[in-house]
């Protein structure tokens, strides 16, 4: 065999379904021998970076299932793989499993400028977990089988693997014999523990005990471990309140009496007071990002810190702790939920201060919900996400792009099923959504999915549409567009007097576009055909597009300035926003 | 600042080092030397890199953030009361012999070379300050070329 086959097999071996991807002059022969193989359902994206984030979605979205899948996009060397240098980037900040396989130029001419040849190695070494290029046919098939288990094992992230076009052709010797199912990578400096140690775990369970006012965190890690479940019965169980990360959302159902909602910037009052006055933080897998601690040394100034994370190199990294925990999350609630020790107390005053907190925007966020409708008649975003939710009862998956509709979504739809909600969240690169939601319809095809952009975000990737049409993949794509690049535009309100630089934007018509690619479409701009244009695309086979007309003077609050701390959580607009500069940046 | 020395022991792959050097350059830091060389087991590096930081918990999270590379099998810092950093250097000094041998004795070198009448190529072996004390000495008017392997270090 040679190595595109070797490639293959070995993909195939990993249970491989689906292959993200775009060819080009170094890739082909594993693009022939893939065609020949016939083994593999081959996805074309229309931009490396769809597939790269088409991939991701696969991977996120059938972790929870009973098979989960590494997403892998395939591409060619120089241009293809710069290509998909934002999606490897954005899959190692939010820890997602995901290989990448880039062609090469041949070995005789690496490294003397050769056609369309670029250094991907030196490119990815730092934005993915680990790189490879294997130099014989002999070592691609153990080059792959690593690489999986690299991607996928403690921390995950992106892998890539650089593969020259001569290896791919290459023949390997006939005494080559590779066993996968006996195959042990040899990596002597990879280590991860998953069983938590016994006596962090007494540690923790007495500041539990002793605290009066803990507060449990939900992190990304909970998702990947698998532990929305595990966690729902620990917090019923010791009667703790819970505040999910970006990441966390929808590890156990968004309105269980417990959950305080999403923390840190644009988190709830309920969430972010708790963090301010709790005197104990269990943190389950996540990383202290800036976006949830602000200013770190106000942070938190009360809480002893329990941090569980499978990273060693995150504990202590932004944020002391108390007690370290380097393991899995699953197993360490596991361990605490078998402990006889652990005991659990009502906090009557510590509750008493959490419901006061929750009632400091409620009244607010209600009326806004229930109207609707903002300036010049124009659709507010939370409304609009807080209509889809009721109709679909929070049921669905939901792929949110970057930006004020983010969190929006994030906010205000009421998820229901574990793993329902994706995105982009350390890089926050605009126009994930809707190439990532097709990686996660297909890994969970018997579930609708909703790909939510903005105006702006929606155009990096559009061209998405095409695989879309082309597959019959049947997502629902929802734009938001309020005319500007909104989450900008609310900084540049707030914080840069109203001068919209570079925010507002003229977008085509979304219908013809649509229509275009053959997919249904509809406007919506009154209140009133919100919800009936909601039925219309679930009722709607296959895909369709809907576009929502909103009003640009939407904020999303609480805000906590970036930089300030929890005590300059903004809750109210800090002036009304400046009428005649808005006409200005509207005319632009 | 306060000089820090990293020790690491390394697959022995190519692009570890340039993995390692990009963590260091992320972080920040100017690398003051770096080196490098096979260890007592095949296939494994050992390599000893010095930087200044004032701050425990940054060069902390270098050592950890080190460790994480699935090619780095053990990191630690070396702190200079419980380990020894040593360098070597090869300068070629335009010096009387007579005045070179007053400084045996006192310096720990090796003549390799007499090319002239008072062209000397010597090896120097000690700690940097050692080192820099002896060049201090020797004076720069009389050296013409200095060549030094940055620091390699050892538990004690
Ligand atoms: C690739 C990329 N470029 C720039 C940004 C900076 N950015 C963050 S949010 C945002 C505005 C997004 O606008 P839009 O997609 O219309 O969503 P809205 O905020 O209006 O809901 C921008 C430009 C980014 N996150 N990603
Ligand atoms: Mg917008």
């Amino acid at each position: 065999m040679n190595g595109k086959q070797l490639l293959l097999k070995a993909l195939k071996e990993r249970k491989v379904r689906f292959l993200f991807g775009y060819t080009g002059g170094a890739i082909m022969p594993v693009f022939d021998e893939m065609e020949k193989m016939g083994a593999f359902e081959f996805v074309m994206a229309r931009h490396e970076q769809g597939a790269a984030f088409m991939a991701q979605g696969l991977s996120r979205a059938s972790l929870s299932t009973s098979t989960p899948q590494i997403g892998v996009c395939l591409s060619t060397s120089g241009p293809g793989a710069m290509n998909l240098v934002t999606g490897v980037a954005d899959a190692h900040m939010d820890s997602v499993p995901m290989l990448a396989i880039t062609g090469q130029v041949a070995t005789g001419v690496i490294a003397t400028d050769a056609f369309q040849e670029s250094d991907v190695v030196g490119v990815m070494m730092p934005i993915s977990k680990q790189t490879y290029m294997p130099l014989a046919a002999e070592d691609v098939e153990k080059t792959v089988h690593e690489a999986c288990y690299v991607a996928t094992t403690g921390r995950g992230g992106p892998v890539v693997i650089d593969l020259p076009k001569d290896i791919q052709n290459q023949q390997a010797g006939d005494d080559y014999r590779f066993d996968a199912k006996k195959f042990r990578p040899h990596l002597p400096g990879y280590f991860y523990t998953p069983t938590p140690e016994r006596d962090p775990i007494r540690q923790a369970i007495e500041l539990i005990n002793k605290s009066e006012r803990p507060l449990i965190f939900c992190g990304h890690g909970v998702i990947n471990s698998n532990a929305g479940d595990l966690l729902q019965r620990f917090i019923e169980k010791v009667n703790i309140p819970v505040a999910s990360t970006f990441h966390g959302i929808s590890a156990i159902p968004a309105d269980h009496p417990l959950h305080l909602g999403m923390m840190g910037m644009h988190g709830t009052v309920e969430a972010n007071r708790a963090i301010m006055e709790a005197d104990l933080l269990i943190a389950l897998g996540m990383r202290f990002d800036d976006r949830v601690t602000g200013k770190l040394d106000e942070y938190a100034q009360n809480a002893a810190v329990i941090h569980v994370e499978i990273d060693a190199s995150e504990i202590d990294k932004n944020v002391r702790t108390t007690v370290a925990i380097n393991a899995d999350v699953y197993r360490t609630l596991h361990v605490l939920m078998g402990d006889p020790m652990l005991t659990c107390t009502p906090r009557r005053r510590w509750w008493d201060k959490i419901n006061s907190f929750r009632e400091v925007m409620k009244e607010d966020l209600r009326e806004e919900i229930e109207v609707g409708i903002g300036n010049d008649n124009k659709l507010l975003m939370k409304g609009i996400v807080h209509r889809l939710s009721a109709v679909t009862k929070g049921r669905d998956l939901v792929v949110a792009d970057v930006g004020q509709h983010q969190m929006m979504c994030a906010r205000f739809y009421n998820y229901q099923t574990n793993n329902s909600w994706f995105g982009s969240g350390g890089a926050g690169t605009m126009g994930c959504s809707l190439p990532m939601a097709i990686g996660v319809k297909l890994a969970r095809p018997k579930e609708r999915v909703w790909s939510i952009s903005g105006d702006g975000g929606f155009q990096m990737n559009m061209q998405e549409l095409g695989t879309i049409m082309e597959k019959q993949i049947d997502v629902k794509i929802i734009i938001l567009n309020n005319g500007y690049l909104g989450m900008v535009r609310q900084w540049q309100t707030f914080f840069f007097d109203g001068r919209f630089a570079g925010t507002p934007m003229l977008s085509p018509d979304f219908g013809l576009i649509s229509q275009a690619y053959g997919i249904p479409y509809r406007k919506v701009e009154l209140l009133e055909d919100v919800v009936p244009a909601i039925e219309e695309a679930i009722a709607c086979k296959g895909a369709m597009v809907l576009e929502f007309i909103c009003d640009p003077s939407e904020v999303i609050l609480p805000m906590i300035p970036a930089g300030g701390g929890f005590g300059d959580m903004m809750i109210r607009h800090p002036h009304a926003p400046k009428k005649d500069q808005t006409k200005q940046g509207e005319a632009a | 600042m306060k000089r820090r020395a990293i020790l690491a022991f390394t697959l022995d792959h190519p692009g570890v080092l340039n993995k390692i050097s990009m963590l260091i350059r992320k972080k920040m830091y100017n690398v003051d030397t770096l080196t490098v060389c096979r260890s007592r087991i095949p296939g494994v590096s050992r390599m000893t890199i010095t930087l200044r930081e004032s701050d425990q918990d940054r060069v902390d999270q270098v050592v950890c953030q080190l460790e994480k590379f699935t090619e780095v099998i053990s990191v630690k810092e070396l702190d200079t009361d419980h380990s020894y950093w040593r360098e070597v250097a090869i300068v070629k000094l335009e010096i009387e012999a007579s005045v070179l041998e007053t400084f045996h004795g006192r310096y720990n070198f090796e003549i390799l070379e007499q090319k002239s009448d008072d062209i000397h190529i010597l090896q120097v072996a000690g700690s940097t300050r050692r080192i820099d004390a002896f060049l201090d000495e020797v004076g720069q008017g009389h050296i013409v070329e200095i060549a030094r392997t940055g620091v390699t270090a050892m538990e004690k």
